[in-house]
């Protein structure tokens, strides 16, 4: 099942600071729900987990995070992070690319299309459910970012280790997902 | 070994006790527990309704509860329709006499579902008898006779009805 | 016969006694469940059952490597392809089979199924029927000695000789019509309790089987049992479509588990589980053309056809048509060339595809055949029905060749089209849509004059896996003048615990209520292929009137006995004889029956008892015309069905009652297909429509009323000139729903839409128009 998102949102924070972050996989998963690096492999490969909780069904992809493109000039990012479900009931793999653009007011535009697509007993379940979790855990990564960036030390933070990494309850996301449904909203640029 | 608690359950009339994980589905316990065989699984979405029981006077899809929720309960079967001396209940009747069944695997949930709505609406429409049943799915019917089988039933029922209040009356 | 008696199997089913495969209960009896795969095509580079056998109650945890030990991983399917039974180096499609876990309780199992891992590396994925010949498609069967998708051309009638027709053609029309990919969803679930017993060293299998005497044959050459110690038991059926015709992975391993045990091991799949990896139906991507003059005379037909099979082909075919009955695809009317061809691929989708009442794809020729005439109709501006009275096949044609090499029995199109057309006040309904248009209302009238081809099969052309397609009967009647009698066939619904009773009545004069039929033991029942196709009146209904037949010949030579008088001077009513001339002195058939164990003549063996294997001469013909009226909603796209004619011909009716309610299923099933259901895969091979929440079956609330009627063209090679019907409605409805829905379009240049037809696909349509609401 692919899905694509485009999501564009502001930042207010200069461009330099934002990329500094963007740039860093091990700073963007700890904006990500439930998701965590784990090891670095290589300078542009890392691997990483992410814990998807639907229910009492708890699914838990292992894989790689590598940086495909770096465009330092043009703040540009290509990422692909593929996962497998480690029980063996499917794979995910997610190709994003980010972009920012420096705004009159000093803040930042981010710009990211992401590209998903979900194999496995979890795309059985239908596009509709998929696409509204994957809107919703957008909104979340989304405030994070801009969470995150807000934060006054620089120290690149520790990644999140596994204590700390929450998996993302889908239960709760897919209520507000099928209450979008009928409230007709629509956030989705796929 | 998982744990078990003790729930004790009426059904049809008895009373019945059973240790059970709590986990448990109904449906398992009626079917597996009780050895009431009647009540059938039919889908895992709770979409077909061929688990429809009657629980403490509403109907349910035993599929969709755990037997724990039951304790200290009601319970009513398709076992439980006929009278203790055998007699059909009209709603069986009326399936027999309407070809209201093919391979009989809804049945049982039709026979429930449709009792609930007589007794909540002893003279329905052939509109509130589709919506009525409209919980519980059909493959070989096309639901034409399970309406008309219900529109048996509930004048046999009627019939029956202002008999006893017509022989009541005579009797004062 | 004729008389709409009331079905004896109700009494247990209306009290819950039915007794299903899922009813069964043995002591000891344990639980398997199946693990499947997510991926629509993978290797399997490792299985680790480690942690699942360890948890408390599992007793074994079989994958394909185990089964390969035995020969087992891989088997025949109906087909002559294999298909594997576990996987073993790859997966070819989502749900597919890959370990089976046997513990005390379902929960158990469940708990240990989560807990098997596996580690799978991705292949790419081929959904796409029309790309499965492409040069750069990846091969979904590594084991065949054929390293491409291609599983079979099929070609029959006059290529060449139909080509000549369409070069002179003054009008053609054609159609791309796609028969979605559905599934039959029969209430209850496949499943099976095997049972090999240390202490007899036999195995008992309760399957739910349609054909529990092939299923048997299957077993013992499959498992290298001794057939004479298996016994298959069909038990209740709870709905079969077609569904219970191929043997499944999850039989097989259950009976190996039980083998391995010595315990009753029960596996019943889960309703995901049948929807995805059970015997799916249709998936054929068609295209045809009719060459005709302007005055609306039809005269070559040409169809070429791309079948999607799935991973493994294990479609229910007589060997001799890999493309089943299809070549029907010429209808009911008369084409002096035809020309038909289909092949078939796979692709990383569950196998199957003869299912859900379609007679050996006949819904999909007689759902072509009715589009493309109704496409004709469009072109040449005529009426629909107009242009069918105008080639159909006339009634004294019958015994009627096809340029397509089959030979009808006997059909009267004209007369159910006309008392189709007179019942729904047709001349009305064309002026009731006119007027509508004028208004910009839309409303639409389709029309489908099938002809359906069952019965299979005379022995010269039919087999399944070498198994001639014969069907049997045997009736012993007992001192008192009951009887009992057992079939090979075996009813999901039917009702045949009535209607062959109801033979036996009418042959014999036992009373329906005397005489008890069974079915489904292959202990005690005659061989049989099962049932399915609409054959068994066709075979087993008439073998149970030839063996009546042959007790009743032996009952005139013992009236005679007991009447002092020749043979030739007696006469038969039904229940018993008489001497010609003196109707007093006669005996009843209870009579001759009491006779037969006591006073029987000298010479004559004891008993009174006939078995039948009737080979038929030739398959039979069922047809009819429905017609449907439809409103659509312009706001919405909704169609609403206003009303649904069904006149329908099997012939002489054993119970009009019970064709009645097979006509009432099949057209909801019809209605299912034409509005509601699709099994789809995204491009990642992931089923959508892999349960009943986006699987739809209508409910009583979106079933309309349907009515019925019927005219009766007796077969004249059926001892009782019957046919068969159970499939009819679901052959001859989709057309109908689908050119009502077209023709309350077509005047906006709509030609036709492909099933389902959604409230989205009509809204669409109707944007593009410019007339939606």
């Amino acid at each position: 099942m692919a899905l694509k998102i485009e999501k564009t949102f502001e930042v207010p924070e200069p461009v330099e600071k934002v990329w500094a972050f963007l740039s860093d996989p091990r700073m963007v998963a700890t904006c990500v729900p439930g998701a965590q690096i784990t090891a670095q492999v290589d300078e542009k490969t890392y691997k990483g987990a992410i814990k998807v909780k639907v229910g009492p069904s708890i699914t838990d992809y292992t894989g790689e995070v590598q940086i495909v493109r770096l465009d330092t000039e043009n703040h540009e990012i290509e990422i692909l992070g593929k996962g497998q479900d480690v029980r063996g009931r499917g794979s995910a793999s997610m190709k994003m690319t980010g972009t920012l653009r420096a705004l009159d007011n000093s803040g930042t535009e981010v710009r990211s299309v992401s590209e998903i697509g979900v194999v496995g007993i979890l795309a059985q379940m239908g596009s509709r459910v998929i696409t509204e979790v994957s809107n919703i855990m957008f909104g979340e990564f989304t405030k994070n970012f801009q969470a995150r960036l807000k934060e006054p030390s620089d120290d690149p933070a520790a990644p999140a280790t596994g204590a700390d990494v929450k998996p993302i309850k889908a239960t709760a996301v897919a209520w507000q997902a099928t209450k979008g449904l009928f409230r007709g909203k629509s956030e989705s640029g796929s | 070994m998982a744990k078990k608690q003790l729930i004790t359950v009426k059904v049809n009339g008895r009373e019945r006790e059973a240790a059970v994980e709590a986990r448990l589905l109904l449906v398992h316990f009626i079917r597996e527990s009780l050895q009431l065989t009647g009540t059938h699984i039919g889908c895992d979405t709770s979409h077909c309704g061929a688990c429809t029981v009657v629980l403490n006077g509403k109907t349910v899809k035993s599929c969709t509860m755990f037997a724990v929720q039951a304790d200290g309960g009601e319970i009513l079967t398709v076992e439980g329709l006929a009278s203790s001396a055998g007699q059909l209940h009209a709603l069986q009747e009326g399936f027999k006499q309407e070809h209201g069944l093919q391979c009989g695997f809804c049945t049982p949930g039709m026979l429930m579902s449709s009792y609930a709505l007589l007794h909540s609406n002893p003279n329905p429409s052939e509109e509130e008898i589709r919506w009525g049943i409209s919980g519980n799915l059909c493959r070989c019917t096309g639901y034409q006779n399970i309406v008309s089988a219900v529109q048996h039933a509930a004048a046999k029922m009627a019939k029956a009805g202002s008999e006893a209040n017509l022989a009541e009356g005579v009797a004062k | 016969m004729g008389h709409s008696v009331k079905r004896k199997e109700d009494l247990r089913f209306i009290q819950g006694k039915g007794n299903y495969v899922d009813d069964v209960n043995l002591p000891g009896m344990v639980y398997g469940q199946v693990v499947r795969s997510p991926y629509a095509h993978a290797r399997i580079n490792s299985i680790n059952t480690e942690k699942a056998k360890a948890v408390p109650g599992v007793l074994a945890v079989i994958t394909g490597e185990d089964l390969a030990k035995a020969n087992l991983a891989w088997m025949p399917t109906l087909s002559y392809d294999k298909q594997m039974v576990l996987a073993t180096g790859k997966v070819l499609f989502q749900s597919q089979e890959v370990a089976f876990v046997v513990a005390e309780d379902r929960y158990i199992a469940a708990d240990a199924a989560e807990l098997v891992e596996v580690d799978y590396e991705e292949l790419p994925v081929l959904v796409d029927p029309n790309k499965a010949l492409d040069s750069g498609a990846p091969l979904v069967r590594e084991d065949r000695e054929q390293k491409n998708n291609h599983i079979f051309h099929w070609e029959v009638g006059n290529r060449e000789a139909t080509e000549q027709v369409f070069q002179s053609a003054e009008v053609r029309a054609s159609v791309k019509a796609f028969f979605p990919r559905c599934h039959p969803a029969p209430l209850e679930t496949c499943g099976c309790v095997a049972d090999f017993s240390r202490a007899t060293g036999r195995l008992t299998v309760y399957l739910t089987s349609q054909a529990p005497h092939a299923h048997r044959t299957v077993l013992a050459l499959v498992g290298g049992i001794p057939e004479n110690n298996i016994r298959v038991i069909s038990p209740d059926i709870g709905g079969g479509f077609g569904n219970k015709v191929p043997v499944y992975p999850g039989y097989v391993c259950a009976v190996v588990a039980s083998l391995t045990l010595g315990v009753p091991v029960k596996w019943i799949e889960t309703r995901s589980e049948n929807l995805q990896s059970t015997g799916f139906a249709r998936d054929y991507h068609m295209m045809a053309e009719i060459a005709s003059d302007r005055d609306g005379r039809m005269k070559a037909l040409r169809v070429k056809t791309l079948a999607d099979h799935g991973a493994f082909n294990a479609t229910a075919q007589p060997t001799k048509f890999p493309a089943g009955l299809f070549s029907i695809c010429t209808g009911s009317y008369e084409y002096a060339q035809a020309f038909c061809e289909v092949d078939g691929v796979y692709t990383n989708k569950a196998p199957g595809g003869v299912a859900y009442r379609c007679s050996f794809r006949v819904t999909e020729a007689a759902y072509l055949i009715e589009r493309v005439v109704d496409v004709l109709a469009l072109e040449l501006k005529m009426d629909p029905a107009e242009l069918r009275l105008k080639n159909f096949i006339p009634e004294d044609k019958f015994p009627y060749k096809s340029s397509l090499g089959w030979t009808y029995d006997s059909g009267n199109y004209e007369g159910a089209m006309k008392l189709a057309l007179d019942r729904i006040g047709y001349q009305e309904l064309r002026k009731e849509q006119a007027e509508k248009r004028k208004k910009g209302e839309l409303m639409g009238i389709g029309i489908s004059s099938f002809t359906e081809i069952v019965g299979a099969g005379p022995s010269h052309d039919f087999d399944i896996l070498g198994i001639k397609m014969f069907d049997s009967c045997e009736i012993r009647v007992h001192p008192t003048g009951k009887a009992m009698a057992r079939m090979g066939t075996k009813s999901q619904g039917q009702g045949h615990e009535t209607t062959y009773a109801q033979i036996v009545a009418q042959e014999l004069g036992i009373p329906a209520g005397d005489v008890t039929i069974e079915e489904g033991d292959t202990d005690t029942a005659p061989y049989g292929l099962g049932t399915y196709a609409s054959r068994s009146t066709p075979t087993s209904g008439a073998a149970t009137a030839v063996a009546a037949r042959k007790i009743r010949d032996k009952a005139k030579k013992i009236a005679a006995y007991l009447l002092e008088c020749n043979e030739n001077d007696l006469e038969w009513e039904p229940g018993k004889f008489f001497v010609k001339g003196a109707p007093s002195k006669s005996k009843t058939i209870q009579d001759i029956a009491f006779a037969a164990y006591t006073n029987f003549p000298p010479g004559m063996e004891p008993g009174l008892e006939a078995v039948d294997y009737y080979d038929p001469p030739n398959l039979t013909f069922p047809f009819g015309t429905y017609i449907c009226v439809v409103d659509i909603d312009q706001g919405t796209g909704e169609v609403k069905v206003r009303r649904f004619l069904a006149v329908d011909d099997c012939g002489n009716i054993i119970n009009p009652m019970i064709v009645e309610g097979q006509i009432h299923g099949g057209l909801t099933e019809g209605l299912a297909i034409a509005f509601m259901q699709q099994i789809d895969y995204d491009e990642s091979g992931n089923v959508q429509g892999g349960s009943f929440m986006d699987y739809l079956l209508p409910t009583a609330v979106e079933t309309p009323h349907w009515e019925t009627d019927k005219t009766c063209t007796p077969c004249p090679h059926h001892p009782f000139g019957a046919k068969g019907v159970g499939e009819s409605p679901n052959v001859g409805s989709p057309a109908a729903f689908v050119n009502a829905v077209v023709d309350a379009l077509s005047h906006l240049g709509v030609k036709h839409i492909d099933m389902p037809i959604t409230p989205w696909k009509v809204w669409k349509v109707l944007q593009e128009k410019g007339v939606a609401a």
